[in-house]
């Protein structure tokens, strides 16, 4: 049976005896919260967005291509994408769809241009622009459809230098599997504006079919397969399951170990964004610790005659932790309740930086960031905010805890209050 | 009535103040017996609260040893001093010292919650102490909607509920008038005569006095005189 009275209780009732002293104290709590919960919203919002955005724009979250493809890319070095391999790929809890792609270099020229540029061919009927992302940006005309051989997609500034309006004819060179020099005719079915200027200027799309006859691939030959998952988060896990089934000599890379860049900038924010939560953290921290030594302070008389009549230090010491809690879960809940609204106002409407940057998006380590910012907390980011609140708070009640608990009985009711 | 509760024997205590001992009390030997009603009295700093504090287990003594119903105080733990208290002594403060957020049946229940009593048993006892200190009626309320009176009368509702062996009153009608005084005092009266509750009270009130039936005076942190009444 528990001993002596619900030490809950008599906390809850300490707790309101200062009203306002813990009415301020439950307000820096709740800004903590706030604070924490906008800070990292915005930036799993707008970090996961651009991961998204980068994986649309190349070859998935998880790319599968051969293990020395990264270093010296070639269309020599190819993986082989069939409907057994892909289908074992897509039986992934994690993975949502899996695309073969032939990605590499070519010269496309008219009768009066020539300029070099990327190329990526990819199959109409499997992908579309949830999987890559210019599909959705045809400004003019439409993407080549199944079976057109000769379709071929520019991005604008390409096509405008060429001077190659839509149904304008476009010859491509490149090389072959076995390196030898081959040349397709194209006909211009649309134009494509990312508003990535390098996207822009060297964007080509083309059939994968007529790509695979043209360099003498197999008919289920890639350089990748690109791989989209329902998280980007979990990506590095899936690419080492993923790893185990593809054949020897093939790799499976995470989003960060095919775009280093951005896995640096996403690191850099994500470090700049806990860094500023720990001060606020250890702001809030100082204040808690403040309302609880100082209310510890006052009432070294009251523990006092407690310790006379028999409470025991240990529990002197849980009540104070009681104390600490109950103003950790209250402030929470109030947190709650003040972040609520403009958290749900950040995640419909955003934030629009528009005006300040002058552009609607900007492009970071080939990424196109939306200037609108939404916020969009992980679970788990907010379930690690809630504990380091408690945390925090219980760890600032550790000291006056300790300090109730070593009041000595007959120097403390000497005091005069 | 041959039963001692308390023994104090060549009892001194020394305080420091800067690099000047201080002497509060002065080799005093001292037996209470079971059932007393025994006022120390003398002027300020004559040693009477410093005396109750050693007995009650609050502090230690310089020299000398106390005994609380055979327990040398001197041989115990905090924990197990702790635990004395809280079984074998009551405490009834001048300032009345309630805890502030808890109700006047809360108070009263706060030492026998502390024992581990059944809740039943609480309830009746604490239903029963309050009754016999004329606040019945009063269980809900807190000890800021009660007069200085009415606290004092939950403080020695507190103090014996548990049945300790001796109660400590420190200048228990210091801070209440005349009347409640006198109501306060034939209240502890009645427990001691028809609960048995030992008494041992440190006062200069003259009223406190002359119910006590036993007077120790102290002078200069000694017992100067013992006069027992019939």
């Amino acid at each position: 049976m528990l001993r002596g009275p619900a030490l809950y209780k008599m906390a809850w009732r300490n707790l309101w005896r200062n009203r306002r002293r813990t009415i301020i104290t439950l307000s820096s709590l709740a800004f903590g919260v706030l604070t924490a919960v906008s800070f990292t919203a915005l930036t799993d919002q707008s970090l996961g967005d651009a991961i998204d955005l980068a994986a649309r724009m190349s070859n998935g979250h998880v790319t599968i291509e051969q293990k020395d493809y990264r270093d010296s890319p070639s269309l020599e070095r190819t993986v082989t994408g069939d409907a057994a391999m892909r289908a074992r790929i897509a039986a992934d809890r994690d993975v949502v769809k899996v695309v073969p792609r032939i990605s590499g270099q070519l010269v496309v020229a008219t009768a009066t241009d020539s300029f070099g540029a990327g190329f990526v061919a990819l199959d109409p009927t499997l992908d579309d622009e949830r999987s890559f992302a210019p599909l959705g940006q045809i400004s003019e005309g439409k993407l080549f459809a199944a079976g057109d051989a000769q379709g071929i997609v520019l991005g604008k500034t390409l096509a405008k230098n060429l001077g190659a309006a839509l149904g304008k004819k476009v010859v491509y060179t490149l090389t072959d599997k076995h390196g030898e020099i081959v040349s397709g005719l194209g006909r211009v079915r649309g134009i494509v504006a990312t508003g990535s200027p390098s996207a822009d200027a060297a964007l080509c799309l083309l059939p994968i079919g007529a790509v695979r006859s043209l360099i003498g691939y197999g008919p289920d030959e890639a350089t990748q397969l690109a791989v989209y998952l329902r998280d980007q988060r979990r990506a590095a896990e899936v690419a080492q399951r993923l790893g185990a089934l593809v054949p020897p000599g093939t790799v499976a890379l995470g989003w960060a170990q095919v775009n280093p860049d951005l896995a640096g900038f996403v690191t850099v924010k994500v470090i700049g964004s806990e860094v500023i939560e720990i001060f606020v953290i250890l702001l809030i921290a100082a204040g808690i610790f403040n309302t609880l030594f100082v209310s510890v302070m006052e009432r070294l008389r009251e523990f006092g005659i407690l310790l006379a009549i028999g409470f025991s230090p240990g529990r002197l010491f849980r009540l104070v932790l009681w104390e600490s809690l109950w103003l950790a879960l209250v402030g929470l809940v109030v947190g709650v309740i003040v972040t609520a609204p403009l958290y749900h106002y950040m995640h419909v409407h955003g934030i629009d930086m528009t005006a300040r940057v002058g552009t609607n998006r900007v492009e970071i380590a080939g990424a196109l960031m939306p200037m609108v910012v939404h916020a969009t907390i992980y679970t788990d980011h907010a379930i690690v905010i809630a504990i380091a609140i408690v945390a925090v708070t219980m760890l600032s009640g550790l000291y006056p805890a300790w300090r109730a608990a070593r009041v000595q009985p007959v120097d403390a009711i000497k005091l005069g209050y | 009535m041959s039963e001692p509760v308390v023994v104090m024997e060549h009892v001194s205590k020394h305080y420091r103040q800067g690099s000047t001992d201080v002497p509060a009390l002065r080799d005093v030997s001292l037996t209470i017996e079971r059932g007393e009603f025994t006022a120390l009295c003398g002027p300020s700093g004559s040693g009477k609260t410093t005396a109750l504090n050693l007995i009650g287990a609050l502090d230690k003594p310089t020299s000398g040893s106390i005994k609380v119903e055979g327990h040398d105080l001197g041989s115990l733990g905090r924990g197990a001093l702790s635990e004395l208290r809280r079984d074998r002594i009551g405490f009834v403060f001048q300032a009345y010292n309630l805890v502030p957020v808890l109700t006047a049946y809360e108070n009263a229940e706060i030492v026998l919650a502390l024992q581990g009593a059944a809740p039943g048993a609480r309830r009746s006892t604490v239903m029963k102490v309050l009754g016999d200190v004329g606040l019945g009626g009063m269980e809900a309320r807190r000890p800021d909607a009660m007069s200085g009176g009415q606290q004092q009368r939950v403080a020695i509702a507190r103090a014996v509920a548990a049945h300790p062996a001796i109660i400590l009153a420190d200048e228990p009608t210091a801070n209440v008038d005349s009347e409640t005084a006198e109501k306060l005092l034939e209240l502890m009266e009645k427990l001691n005569r028809q609960e048995g509750a030992t008494f041992l009270f440190s006062t200069h009130d003259p009223r406190v006095m002359a119910r006590a039936r036993r007077l120790l005076k102290m002078v200069d942190g000694q017992i100067v005189e013992d006069q027992r009444k019939s």
